[in-house]
């Protein structure tokens, strides 16, 4: 496939991207004891980028042989031509970029391939019974295990071809528990680019079970919050969906030229400088990130990209389009989810750097406040950067300490507000997105994470 | 698009490939989708793109045991109906998973247009131009973020080893637009509008990006908002995310059957005020998830969920049906891809007697609210969120646009504090909503 690739492109008059994916997908889930779903999906195909005039075109096909290829480049070029007329502003040059040439096979010792059927079913119904015979409160239980594992090459006229190899397993539970007519909901979920003794190194299904159950457990008695604007300390989790929710979109140059706030904000103050954000094609500080990503679907090679630098804004997250544009290097975030999708700009791995404040110094010094851990239900972000996301787990801090949970608490803002209140950072580090995915049009799997940090937001509550 | 022989024998064909490998009963589902689309990114053309996929998604049932496998490479198709197979027999057996046998389907008119197929790129291309010359006439501070119009082909054929055989073609434009506005320094909310149509003639992307660019504007120059209990009026935009997510999960059929919709067992009582109607139709004319039969074959049919204030019915595919001993309603969702789900295809809130602005003339003081950023939990019932592009009424008017206010409250209760609904609806995706107004929302300002 690389080469035949490589000779349709080399023949190509005038810039063309070419590349091929194998996706392949398992997917077992179990409801209250009863198998749900068990299912395999293979896609296959090749999508076409090319650039004529100064406008791209896209085509994509299932047909691999040479003649169903070069029928897709000419019909990605013809759309190119179809809109080139019409275009205001013509693409002069994608920006240079160090394209890769290399092979990346799968980074684990234990292959998902390895694990049968058998034993992941047998997994999944275990963990499901677990969390059914915790109580009679338990009405509803939900166990889901699934992997996605991919096979690209990227081939582009000026040079790329890159060989690649992921694969990606999550695992998630679910549980409802219900008293006097009231039903709430306990989940948990993680998910890590790697294989199986991977997917389980952070935490155990068996611990997942025993936390889920406990949330859906404690949420049936749990009052409400307050509403209003106090101190905060967000855990790694609630830190990672900040990072790439609330501020990652608002730096991806194609939203930055959409209006967003961040057109104005280049190296400004736009938080406080204990905070340095990162996106990164590797798994910084801790192994298993999800959105390992050595080559971008452009062809270019990653490379680990500080947006924020100790409160200032240094970089945008870019393509070859978009960092042609800006006058800088590629960052190597254009992604595609599928064969069909053409690549857009996407994050990878989001995080803040830790600091120096342990946990429980964090906690000490707040009074009145909450300490909010875990994407709960639902959660958006503007380009102006204001936030809103469900907490998975709210409890109470007075003077120092811990207390009760609260229930369905979210936290809201000005994401840069938010970031420029931060007074502490803490010295643990994790990606904790669960088995999250980005939508943006098409799906994309990322991580995100951080330390712990303490800073001001608005708990959304009754009056 | 082929000819409907072609998807059908591909059908037959994985049919009989999937009991050569041993399954009992079988269930293909094939769909191809063809798709021209223009995007427009940052208020000018983008990317123009054109896609074909055929997709064929497997069930096999052996011994009421049953695996799933889909392809959209011609060559893996025996792979697939084997992997199926095996998947089948790698599972627990239940006495629900057998196949229903077929009913009649009653084909629906109105959802595809001959006209489509030369909808060329270039047509496409000439609607996107269209967008962006209107945002800028309607005002100069608009930014077009992003902005799509597609034509989408579809063919459907499924066929089981029960004699079901049915084809579908439809076609569907849809065209959406986001939007914000900025003012110097000021930059407004996003703002969203999608529509869509089965025919060229009804391809109208002008009230998408008057919407958007309204949406848009009214939130630039907002202020702090205020903090009280008090009613909202929400906008049909609104109205999905807080309310239609909880109704759509409440009456699943599976939710039910896993006692997870405290609904399931409510059938018959009154779980709203009694102003509301909700009624799925999937052969609603013009239905933007219109069809003749839904993901299992089962004819799609009209069903009221909810009248005025009782639940009515659950919908349920075939699987959920058998087990909660109740009637199959045609609610089988989902593509190839994927199992057959649950899931509603047009979904209305019936329209009450009042106008949009006497429900506010009634307000003294409260908050419309015309999106919402947040999150509502369909089992609790809890939602808390930002409140976008949003108004506070004062003395019956809308007094001035309002930033950074939360709303929060149960959906449970809401349904049954509403105290008024619209005459005019709007489509919303697949959904036609009306206003709505609430009692008793907790607004807090930021």
């Amino acid at each position: 496939m690389q080469e035949l690739l490589q000779r349709i492109a080399a023949k190509s008059e005038g810039w063309i991207e070419l590349r091929f994916q194998s996706r392949s997908t398992k997917q077992i889930a179990v409801r209250n004891g009863e198998l749900e779903e068990s299912s395999s999906k293979r896609i296959q195909g090749i999508g076409v980028r090319a650039l004529v005039d100064g406008v791209f075109g896209f085509a994509s096909t299932t047909d691999l042989s040479e003649t169903g290829i070069l029928r897709a480049v000419e019909a990605a070029q013809g759309a190119a031509r179809t809109s080139a007329r019409a275009k205001k502003h013509h693409i002069e040059e994608l920006a240079q970029a160090t394209l890769s040439t290399g092979s990346y096979p799968l980074q684990t010792a234990d292959p998902l391939d390895a694990h049968p059927l058998e034993e992941k079913l047998a997994l999944v119904m275990d963990i499901d019974k677990r969390i059914r015979d915790s109580g009679d409160v338990i009405v509803s239980s939900n166990v889901s295990y699934a992997e996605i594992q991919d096979e690209k090459v990227i081939v582009t006229s000026d040079g790329a071809c890159a060989h690649l190899f992921s694969a990606i397993p999550e695992f998630r539970t679910m549980a409802v528990a219900q008293k006097d007519g009231e039903q709430c909901f306990g989940n948990s979920s993680i998910s890590v680019q790697g294989g199986w003794t991977e997917l389980f190194s952070i935490r155990s299904p068996e611990e997942m079970a025993e936390y889920t159950v406990r949330m859906a457990i404690e949420q049936l008695t749990a009052p409400h919050p307050p509403g209003g604007t106090t101190t905060v300390v967000l855990d790694p989790g609630l830190v990672g969906v900040l990072s790439h929710e609330a501020i990652g979109h608002t730096v991806e140059a194609d939203i930055v030229l959409g209006g967003a706030i961040t057109l104005e904000k280049m190296d400004k103050e736009v938080a406080s400088e204990l905070i340095t954000l990162i996106d990164s094609p590797t798994s910084d500080h801790q192994p298993g990130a999800t959105g390992n990503l050595p080559v971008d679907d452009e062809g270019v090679e990653g490379r680990r990209t500080t947006i924020i630098d100790r409160g200032v804004l240094r970089s945008y997250l870019h393509n070859r389009e978009t960092a042609a544009h800006f006058g800088v290097e590629p960052t190597g975030n254009a992604r595609a989810f599928e064969y069909s999708d053409a690549p857009i700009i996407r994050m990878r791995n989001t995080y803040i750097e830790p600091g120096e404040t342990s946990l429980e110094e964090m906690i000490a010094g707040v009074d009145d406040g909450f300490y909010c851990c875990g994407l709960g239900f639902g959660g958006q972000a503007d380009s102006n950067a204001e936030f809103m996301f469900g907490v998975r787990e709210a409890r109470r801090i007075k003077k120092g300490k811990i207390g009760e949970l609260v229930r369905g608490a979210n936290i809201s803002g000005n994401a840069f507000d938010v970031l420029k209140s931060v007074d502490a950072v803490g010295n643990k580090f994790q990606w904790d997105l669960g088995a999250g995915t980005c939508g943006k049009g098409q799906a994309a799997k990322v991580d995100a994470g951080g330390p712990h940090l303490r800073c001001k937001a608005t708990i959304g509550g009754r009056q | 698009m082929g000819n409907s022989s072609e998807l059908r024998e591909r059908c037959q064909q994985a049919l009989e490939l999937t009991k050569k490998h041993g399954a009992d009963e079988v269930e293909i589902f094939a769909q191809t989708a063809q798709t021209v689309a223009v995007d427009v990114e940052n208020n000018d053309l983008h990317t123009t793109s054109s896609q074909q996929e055929t997709m064929i998604g497997i069930r096999a049932f052996v011994n009421q045991q049953v695996g799933f496998a889909c392809t959209n490479v011609d060559e893996d198709l025996e792979t697939a109906c084997a992997d199926a197979v095996q998947l089948a027999k790698g599972s627990p057996r239940d006495e629900h998973n057998l196949l229903d046998s077929p009913l009649p389907v009653t084909p629906v008119q109105e959802i595809y247009d001959t006209n489509a197929e030369s909808f060329s790129a270039a047509d496409a291309v000439g609607q996107a131009i269209r967008i962006l010359e209107l945002a800028e006439s309607i005002d100069k501070r608009i930014i077009v973020g992003n902005a799509s119009v597609s034509s989408n082909l579809v063919e459907r054929c499924i066929a089981n080893s029960r004699g079901l055989d049915q084809f579908e073609r439809s076609s569907l434009f849809t065209y959406f637009a986001l939007t914000t506005a900025k003012d110097g320094e000021q930059v407004s909310n996003m703002a969203f509008r999608f529509d869509a149509s089965h025919f060229v003639r009804d391809l109208d992307v002008e009230p998408v990006i008057r919407g958007a660019s309204a949406d848009a504007l009214g939130s630039l120059g907002a202020g702090r908002g205020e903090s009280f209990l008090g009613p909202v009026i929400l906008t049909p935009e609104a109205v999905g995310p807080i309310l239609g997510s909880l109704i759509t999960f409440q009456l699943n059929g599976r939710n039910a059957l896993r006692g997870a919709s405290r609904w399931g067992k409510a059938l018959g009582n009154a779980i709203a005020a009694p102003l509301l109607t909700v009624v799925d139709d999937g052969r609603l004319a013009g239905g933007v998830a219109t069809s003749a039969f839904d993901r299992e074959g089962t004819p799609c049919a009209r069903l009221v969920l909810i009248e005025n204030g009782v639940a009515k019915s659950l919908m349920h595919n075939a699987y959920t049906a058998r087990a909660m001993t109740a009637s199959n309603t045609g609610h089988a969702s989902g593509s190839a891809r994927s199992i057959p789900g649950i899931g509603p295809s047009n979904i209305s809130i019936q329209p009450g007697d009042v106008r949009k602005d006497d429900l506010i003339a009634d307000v003294q003081h409260g908050l419309l609210v015309s999106r919402f950023s947040g999150s509502s939990n369909p089992i609790s019932g809890d939602f808390s969120g930002v409140a976008k592009a949003a108004y506070l009424i004062k003395d019956g008017k809308l007094d001035r646009p309002v930033t950074g206010t939360l709303i929060a409250g149960n959906a449970f209760e809401a349904l049954q504090s509403l105290s008024g609904i619209s005459s005019e609806t709007e489509r919303v995706f697949a959904s036609t909503l009306p206003y709505l107004r609430i009692e008793n929302i907790s607004i807090t300002a930021e």
